[in-house]
């Protein structure tokens, strides 16, 4: 510690150049974050379509979007979402990782092929999977099921199935890179447990489940709520796919935001867009001190 | 936390045998012949979930539209035809949107980068008086979803505050706000935090300014951590879309993310096909390339978040 | 380095973006809100130069077709020599407008759907260019009923209608051949339009019939289905009140009609998400035996979907047998942007005058665009409605009888009978709001089988109403 005083008197003599290395953070973050958060803060009180000048109007925008009949469907939309990308993103990774971990061969060439859906840009394989998902006898998907007596289904062209085939879709793009996160993991499990578990006669299921997936706990939580941030904040995939549709039954909230501030040609609702905005950073910030808390109770119990 | 990330990078390969199945369970003939079962399954199924969708891009990026709509896993029924990739090439013009898209990760690596480490360098080494204040104000924003900035963000950019100059259709609309990320001046600050501070003070026995100090002592020892914000960086703009849609509406500065979509509904579907292949050929290629860098980048990834 | 090869190209590409470094004499535009001086008319001595952007053609298109625009380009600035005009990709979306419109990123002269232009003057977007084209040479014959779009209640102009379309019934002549139908005799009544859409479906084994439904395309093309059948989406009351009626009888027979061809016929195909765009692709690469679209439809099939000529053939909406029946029409308005300088404006309106309205209404430039677009095997002689008179619009078609290039006897069924159908305008309060609050209603009747039209119109009218009454 004397010596960190030491470092700051030193400094002090130079103010300015603390400034100027302190600038970049406080124009980007001034500019760029802090005010915009105040920005949407104040927008979700106004009415205010960037014609006419703002006007307060207390808390109509979030009665607004509350009574909107769209909210209530993007919001189940949106569990929905998280819970197919759950039951579809979830387990698979981790089956691939400890599988993968346990190869004598062809390692590199396990990892490049399972992360190779990563590298693709994801709008490329949005649109290339619209194509796959063409509903008609002679769709891809539909020639492959078709091959083995199954189908054709309608993938995006039906309420019912449109939202896993999106979530389908972005499964494979990013299940990749979940599984070298894991491969990652996996490597640092201290072998003497294996050693330990071994000397004590156990089988190999045996290991997994009371060596390795406890060891796993921790990321496996927090890869959990991670994907849970990130699917709330999911845009690309069902924007491209379906806009929305067919019949609302892929709006997700964030879909919903975007339809509220930029969907009407003469002008958007910015007011509600805030409004709606604030009410998900509300209930996502609750996922993230979550996140948070965890990440250092984590890293200070390793 | 950065100890097992270090751990992870001494070790490199794994360490031999002592993993979940051991030599002795290896010898066994029945674990030998399920665990190769295993595996030669999990890398047919993994050959066809990566490798399958490219290859029938490719397959159809040379075939006539009317064969793929009607004989998708057809292989060229009535024959195949490289000219849409040339007219791919130079009609749709891929090279000028990929161009795009390198400048504007480009950029926002280099933004990135030089907030994250003027800030952790000051926030860490020189340590203002109010630099807790400010590093509390830059974790607050972690909470806050980057959806919630859209709207706002957006008008920002459309008319930026003291400046009355708009930022819309130019590379800085990209540029600058992907600075704005806490997690990089977090995960920065705490390698900053790490780093032996003896140097410092060696260095400035040695007569160092903080310039000096920053520029030939701190960078050149933070190459680890660079590393690991320069994948988040990299990957996290490439993916990007929303953003750069809104923003840049001349067509002459879109990425490929955000041209592709446009081209989808007003080009044939041959030369469209043929214009995804391109798009993708080029990353491949260069994960291909890079393969190590980006795994470990990514394995790496994983474990900073843990 | 880097950034400075940037900006360069964006100054270059577009003059509407105030950016640091102005590669050409680019009169800078002032801030939105500027109250601007009265309109001055046209001076006589030779003007400043000045520099416009406009809109050039639809994003996508082949080089022939951008190749015909700049030929144009280069005629206008050989006409207007102080003039420069940059040409800018351009299409109006109703989910991207209004960002560009925020942004400041439209060109200083675009082009909006009827619908938007009370809107845009209500709210100052567009400026009152009245003078400017009152002293046009044929002002005074711009058709009325079309220019009427464009003003304000006290009849100024701000807006110039420059393409009227009546909506049409588009079909494939190859499929109606292959299905066992003739292709000169196309349908006469929906009836018809079933039956055919039925053989088309059973025989080609495409889509008969297929139908557009989202990016508000739904709720347009099922309002043109209302109009046809006899009804409308809004009825406006002796005080000016209007009132949303989107659950009308006439409309539910519509989805009704839908919805046979979709469950019973199954002649619809499996596409239920098709846009303006992506309709007009399938339809060029012969997945589609007939949909609705405007009847100059013809050009983007060319330019950008690569369409076999040979294919293509359109006849008249069918109209019900009921006094109300009518063809709903619409068009496109050219406007010009507010951040635009005194100078700019002039210079907006003589592009105007000369790119959209100058080839219908002066010899000279009827042959000259003729001829551009000849050198660049582009169509000409696409099937509109007159801007103008219809005496102009019969003369023009003479001047460039020469160079018509598209097959006209293929489009004769439409030609012979669209000048005897009544013509009626889209609805006129909240239109694209309640477009875009019918695709859900078109596409839950187009994927579900089960699908509720009654309730799902009565709970899309009270919400059609509540925007009406915000006035968005």
């Amino acid at each position: 510690m004397p010596k960190r005083r030491g470092m700051r008197t030193w400094v002090s003599r130079d103010g300015l150049s603390t400034l100027v290395f302190l600038l970049p953070l406080l124009i980007i973050f001034g500019v760029f974050s802090w005010f915009p958060i105040g920005r949407a803060l104040v927008m979700s009180f106004q009415e205010t379509n960037l014609v006419s000048p703002p006007t307060w109007v207390g808390f109509n925008n979030f009665v607004n979007v509350l009574s909107d009949p769209l909210f209530g469907t993007a919001v189940s939309n949106t569990l929905y979402f998280m819970l197919l990308a759950l039951i579809f993103g979830y387990p698979i990774p981790l089956v691939l990782a400890v599988v993968m971990s346990e190869t004598r061969h062809f390692k590199g060439l396990y990892s490049a092929l399972a992360y190779l859906p990563v590298v693709i840009p994801p709008v490329v394989s949005v649109l290339l999977w619209r194509f796959f998902y063409d509903a008609s006898p002679n769709g891809v998907f539909n020639s492959i099921l078709g091959w083995v007596g199954l189908g054709p289904f309608p993938w995006l062209q039906d309420p019912g199935t449109a939202m896993p085939s999106i979530v389908l879709e972005a499964t494979w793009a990013a299940a990749g890179g979940t599984v070298i996160i894991y491969l990652a993991a996996l490597l640092s499990v201290p072998p003497e447990l294996y050693d330990a578990a071994e000397v004590d006669g156990a089988s190999i299921w045996n290991k997994i489940w009371h060596v390795t997936l406890p060891h796993l706990r921790g990321i496996l939580l927090i890869t959990l709520i991670l994907q849970f941030i990130a699917t709330a904040q999911l845009f690309t995939e069902p924007y491209l796919f379906t806009g929305g549709g067919p019949a609302n039954s892929t709006t997700t909230v964030l879909l919903l935001i975007y339809h509220y501030a930029f969907q009407n040609s003469l002008g958007g609702d910015y007011g509600m867009a805030a409004a709606l905005s604030v009410m998900l950073a509300a209930f996502l910030g609750i996922f993230t001190a979550v996140y948070f808390w965890l990440t250092r109770s984590w890293s200070t119990s390793s | 936390m950065m100890s097992r990330v270090a751990k992870w990078r001494r070790g490199g390969a794994p360490e031999g045998d002592r993993r979940i199945v051991s030599v002795a369970d290896w010898r066994r003939p029945g674990v030998r012949r399920t665990l190769r079962t295993i595996h030669g399954v999990t890398l047919v199924f993994l050959f066809i979930v990566g490798m399958g969708p490219l290859l029938w891009l490719a397959k159809s990026a040379i075939t006539p539209t009317q064969d793929t709509l009607r004989t998708p896993m057809a292989l060229w029924p009535h024959g195949f035809d490289l000219s849409y990739l040339v007219t791919a090439w130079t009609q749709t013009h891929i090279d000028r949107y990929f161009m795009n898209t390198v400048w504007i990760v480009v950029g926002c690596w280099l933004v990135q980068i030089t907030v994250a480490t003027t800030a952790a360098y000051t926030l860490s080494i020189l340590r203002p008086r109010f630099g807790n204040v400010i590093l509390g104000l830059v974790l607050a924003t972690l909470f806050v979803p980057s959806i919630v900035l859209l709207v706002p963000l957006y008008l920002t950019v459309v008319n930026v505050p003291f400046l009355n100059i708009s930022m819309i259709d130019t590379f800085w609309a990209v540029w600058l706000p992907a600075g704005a990320s806490a997690f990089n001046i977090v995960i920065m600050k705490r390698f900053f935090d790490g780093l032996p501070h003896e140097i410092f003070e060696a260095a400035r026995v040695d007569g160092a300014g903080p310039f000096r100090l920053f520029w030939s002592v701190v960078l050149p020892m933070s190459r680890p951590i660079l590393g690991v914000v320069s994948v988040f960086a990299v990957i996290g703009e490439w993916k990007d879309y929303l953003w750069p849609l809104l923003v840049l509406r001349n067509p002459d500065l879109q990425p490929l993310s955000v041209r592709l979509p446009t081209l989808q509904s007003s080009t044939q579907l041959d030369i469209f096909l043929a214009a995804l292949l391109i798009s993708s050929a080029i990353p491949i290629a260069l994960f291909l390339l890079f393969q190590r860098m980006f795994l470990r980048g990514s394995g790496l990834s994983g474990a900073i978040k843990g | 380095m880097v950034a400075l090869a940037i900006v360069t190209v964006s100054a270059c590409s577009s003059s509407s973006t105030p950016s640091p470094i102005a590669s050409a004499p680019v009169a800078s535009a002032p801030v939105a809100g500027t109250p601007a001086p009265a309109a001055t008319p046209t001076p006589a001595t030779t003007p400043k130069p000045v520099t416009i952007t406009v809109c050039s053609l639809l994003p996508g298109s082949t080089q022939s077709a951008f190749d015909a625009f700049n030929l144009r380009v280069d005629e206008f600035e050989a006409q207007y020599p102080w003039i420069t005009v940059q040409g800018q990709e351009y299409q109006w979306l109703a989910t991207t407008f209004t960002a560009q419109l925020a942004a400041g990123t439209l060109p200083d002269v675009f082009t909006i759907p009827f619908t938007d232009g009370k809107g845009l003057i209500a709210q100052q977007q567009i400026v009152n260019i009245d003078s400017r084209v009152r002293a046009l040479p044929d002002a005074d014959q711009l058709n009325p009923n079309l220019l009427v779009n464009g003003q304000d209640s006290s009849g100024k102009i701000f807006a110039v209608p420059t393409a009227a379309y009546g909506m049409s019934l588009t079909y494939n002549r190859t499929l109606f051949t292959q299905a066992g139908l003739d292709p000169d005799k196309p349908p006469t009544t929906w009836d018809d339009v079933r039956a055919d859409a039925q053989a088309i479906a059973q025989k080609d084994k495409v889509a008969g019939f297929a139908q557009m439904a989202t990016q508000n395309t739904g709720g347009w093309q099922l309002s043109t289905l209302t109009y046809a059948l006899g009804g409308r989406m809004e009825s406006v009351g002796s005080d000016g009140k209007v009132t949303a009626t989107v659950n009308n009888q006439y409309t539910i027979a519509a989805l009704q009609w839908l919805q046979q061809l979709r469950w019973t016929d199954a002649s619809m195909g499996s596409t239920f998400d098709y846009n303006w765009s992506s309709i007009n692709q399938a339809f060029a690469a012969g997945q589609i035996g007939m949909f609705l679209g405007g009847s100059d439809l013809y050009t983007t099939l060319i330019q950008n979907d690569n369409l076999n000529p040979a294919d293509y053939g359109i006849t008249t909406v069918p109209l019900a047998s009921v006094s109300t029946a009518a063809l709903m029409g619409g068009g496109t308005l050219a406007a010009v942007n507010v951040n635009t300088t005194e100078a700019q404006r002039d210079a907006a309106v003589d592009w105007i005058n000369y790119y959209y309205l100058g080839d219908m209404t002066n010899q000279n430039d009827a042959v000259a665009n003729a001829k551009a677009l000849q050198a660049n095997k582009q169509p000409i002689g696409v099937p509109a409605l007159p801007i103008f008179t219809k005496a102009i619009y019969d003369q023009d078609q003479t001047w460039i009888a020469s160079y018509i290039n598209v097959p006209t006897a293929q489009m004769a069924p439409f030609m012979n009978s669209i000048f005897t159908q009544p013509l009626d305008s889209e609805p006129v309060a909240s239109t694209q709001t309640l477009y875009s609050l019918l695709d859900p209603v078109v596409q839950a009747v187009l994927t579900n089988k089960n699908a509720n039209i009654t309730s799902l119109l009565n709970a899309a009218n009270t919400q059609v109403q509540a925007a009406i009454d915000k006035g968005e």
